[in-house]
């Protein structure tokens, strides 16, 4: 890829993400009109809406889905369209908090909720192989089988909750600490939101640079990249494209597991009614990839969107704007289909939900 | 025109799963269902047996729940009728290359319209038969129309935007749960309910119990069900418009060139898909509930429907013995819940196995030919 098309590739990204800004930026004004605020008044409110606290709680809400988000682009740069990303958080989240309970019962330590979150993500590779042996060596519809791994993920996850509990729902166990790193932590608002932190949202933002870099720098990111763009000439080139886009699904696996284990670490319990707690988190890391245009920072960018909107019930509650909660919830839902039909016209890579044949 | 030409060409992920699928031929495609449910159930009971439960007391459970008694008779017709209902929906969309993951959200619309649309008409209608049959029709009538357009904004987002489907009706869903959960719960909510839920429903206002006496099943319900899967049927295979949805679904190259408007098939199969799924809420509403409540707590045929079209190739035909499968699942799992331990979570993951081996024909193609059993030209 040369330079210049990254760039502007990157242009194209930042003018959307700019388009649905101005967007929200104009209802938001539009609205605050309606109810009679003035100008003044409604930089007080705003300024209540966008603080610290909250820049703090939207990127902690944004990790899980960030973590997902990378691993899906993986997949489908790689021609393996992982639609099952919501259940493999579902199952990370299950099972961290399964492990957690089964090592410290109802008081675990911070070390075991580390070795939780280490267990649950391993547990995530075995899914994640029958998975991609489904797909992959069995040519399964992509579609179908991703949505098939929510559906599971749906029944398992509550089934192990109550098998373990007694009920869809873990009592209490716990949350992860934030660090503090000295110095950093007093730069004034970004220390707090990235130094003074959850270390799992600082793990996060290195494996996002990670990814970017492997992706585009390096020759197994190439390879991602050609077995779903070109995978003949992946072949021709002597590299098995089968074997690249096993390591991408499986890779794919392990992080939407670790979103959904951090998820699980950051709120401390396991809720698994309704649609557990994952709820949709999954769905919305596909859209954050797709906005991120398969870029892993982009992505995390995008996650990073959707964490804040996730976030905004609180500040209103804070800032005294009445909005009905039920219906405050549904802003990051309301705004995936926004973003997906001003941006739905992503190129996918070419080869996405082809299987690949070796003409050997 | 040569289909085999057509063929050739590049095409969407989803026309080729639809292609596989029509590929397959009937006789084919039942032993995958039979195997795929025969494997996912075998998974569910090794599972029951290694978590320390007596597989065989389960199994013997799950017969009784689905067959048991008239009890138990009554209550798989009545999971039967809205899994036939909502899987006819899922099948139209999946039929035509259109992954309508939305039905869920379509039938909560649909289901809540009917309720609000009988109770604002109730007083200017007369009490009594006639009065419950024309509110019963109206109430219908209007879920079929607010299903269709909530279906309909999908279709239009992506034809004319190009947003992927299966996420915005993914997401449709999330949003026609909360909405309605905060209709019935401020502005709906019947006075002086202390649940949010609305106001009953006349009781006038319902299906005949004829051959069932049970409080949440009629065979009118049932009846219904078979009809729209008639109506469905007939549509699909000598209308039209059901040949433009099938040819756009199957071969969209051949269709664009035989003049089918492919974005307008779209939005018109996801208005149709979501008119069906309005009618599966206007039936669940009348005869399960009678009100409606926060839907996040009702049980959800929307998405258990993807399984029933999926493991019925996506046949408007086929979705009655699947529902009827799902229906004596889902009876069984209501059972199991009531008089064992095992957690009835366990059905929701089966019926999650069995989507996930019908989407892959190829594991048993493979097995088949292994085993010496089948393997026939493939």
């Amino acid at each position: 890829m040369t330079s210049a098309g990254f760039i502007d590739r990157n242009r194209v990204c930042l003018g959307s993400l700019l388009a649905v800004l101005v967007l929200g930026v104009g209802i938001g004004l539009g609205l605050g009109f309606w109810y009679g605020y003035s100008l003044s008044g409604m930089a007080d409110i705003v300024q209540d809406i966008i603080t610290v606290g909250f820049l703090e709680r939207s990127v902690e809400a944004a990790t899980p889905i960030a973590l997902a988000a990378i691993g899906g682009l993986y997949a489908e740069k790689s021609g393996v369209f992982n639609i099952g990303l919501e259940g493999f958080m579902i199952f990370g989240a299950a099972n961290t908090a399964a492990v957690l309970f089964l090592l410290g019962g109802r008081s675990p330590t911070q070390g075991e909720l580390w070795l939780a979150i280490v267990a649950a993500v391993a547990i995530s590779f075995f899914y994640t192989i029958v998975f991609a042996v489904l797909v992959i060596r069995y040519k399964a519809d992509q579609i179908v089988a991703g949505l098939a791994v929510w559906f599971v993920g749906l029944g398992f996850g509550p089934f192990t909750a109550v098998l373990l509990w007694g009920n869809r729902n873990s009592p209490g166990l716990t949350s992860i600490d934030d660090v503090t790193l000295p110095l950093l932590s007093e730069i004034p608002v970004l220390g707090p939101v990235l130094f003074d932190t959850s270390p799992l949202t600082l793990l996060t933002i290195l494996l996002a640079v990670v990814a970017w870099v492997v992706l585009y720098r390096t020759r197994h990111g190439y390879w991602i990249q050609a077995a779903g763009e070109n995978p003949e000439a992946l072949d021709t080139a002597g590299v098995s494209v089968n074997r690249v886009r096993y390591a991408a699904v499986i890779f794919s696996g392990l992080m939407a597991g670790l979103g959904g284990a951090v998820l699980l670490a950051h709120a401390g319990s396991f809720t698994g009614t309704g649609d557990t707690m994952v709820n949709g988190r999954g769905w919305i890391a596909i859209v954050s990839y797709l906005f991120g245009n398969y870029n892993p920072l982009g992505a995390a960018g995008a996650a990073l969107l959707f964490g804040g909107l996730d976030m905004l019930q609180i500040q209103f509650q804070t800032a005294g704007i009445e909005l009905p909660n039920k219906l405050v919830n549904l802003f990051p839902y309301a705004a995936v289909i926004v973003v997906l039909t001003l941006w739905g016209s992503t190129r996918m890579p070419s080869s996405v939900g082809e299987s690949y044949e070796s003409e050997e | 025109m040569s289909g085999e030409d057509d063929r050739g060409r590049a095409r969407s992920a989803v026309d080729r799963a639809a292609d596989r699928m029509l590929d397959a031929s009937v006789l084919e495609r039942l032993a995958i269902a039979v195997a795929s449910t025969t494997l996912a159930l075998v998974i569910g009971l090794v599972l029951v047996a290694v978590t320390g439960y007596d597989p065989l007391l389960f199994l013997s459970n799950v017969i009784e729940g689905a067959f048991g008694d008239n009890n138990a008779v009554a209550r798989t017709l009545r999971f039967t009728t809205m899994f036939v209902l909502t899987g006819v929906a899922v099948a139209i969309a999946f039929r035509a290359g259109v992954f309508n993951i939305g039905v869920q959200g379509q039938f909560v619309v649909g289901g809540l319209t009917t309720v609000m649309t009988i109770l604002w008409l109730a007083p200017f209608l007369p009490q009594g038969a006639v009065g419950g049959v024309a509110l019963i029709v109206l109430g219908t009538a209007a879920a079929a129309v607010a299903g269709g357009l909530y279906g309909a904004l999908p279709g239009v987002l992506k034809a004319y935007g190009d947003a992927n489907e299966i996420i915005t009706t993914i997401m449709l869903n999330f949003i026609a749960v909360g909405v309605v959960g905060y209709l019935v719960e401020g502005p709906f909510r019947g006075e002086g309910n202390r649940a949010p839920n609305t106001e009953r429903i006349p009781e006038y206002v319902e299906f005949p119990r004829i051959v069932f006496d049970s409080s949440g099943f009629s065979i009118v319900g049932l009846a219904i069900a078979l009809a729209v899967v008639a109506v469905v049927t007939l549509v699909m295979a000598r209308t039209r418009f059901g040949y433009d949805m099938i040819t756009s679904g199957h071969q969209q190259d051949a269709a664009t060139f035989a003049g089918v408007d492919a974005r307008k098939t779209i939005v018109t199969t996801m208005t149709f898909s979501g008119a069906v799924a309005g009618i599966a809420g206007a039936v669940f509403a009348i005869m399960i509930q009678g009100y409606y409540s926060d839907p996040s707590g009702v049980a959800t045929y929307g998405f258990d429907a993807i399984a029933v079209s999926l493991l019925a190739a996506n046949n408007p035909l086929g979705v009655v013995p699947a529902g009827l499968l799902f229906g004596g699942l889902d009876s069984a799992g209501t059972h199991i819940g009531i008089y064992s331990d095992v957690p009835v979570q366990l059905i929701d993951g089966i019926i999650g196995l069995v989507v996930l081996f019908v989407a892959a024909p190829e594991l048993f193609r493979m097995a088949a030919k292994r085993t010496g059993l089948g393997g026939e030209s493939r």
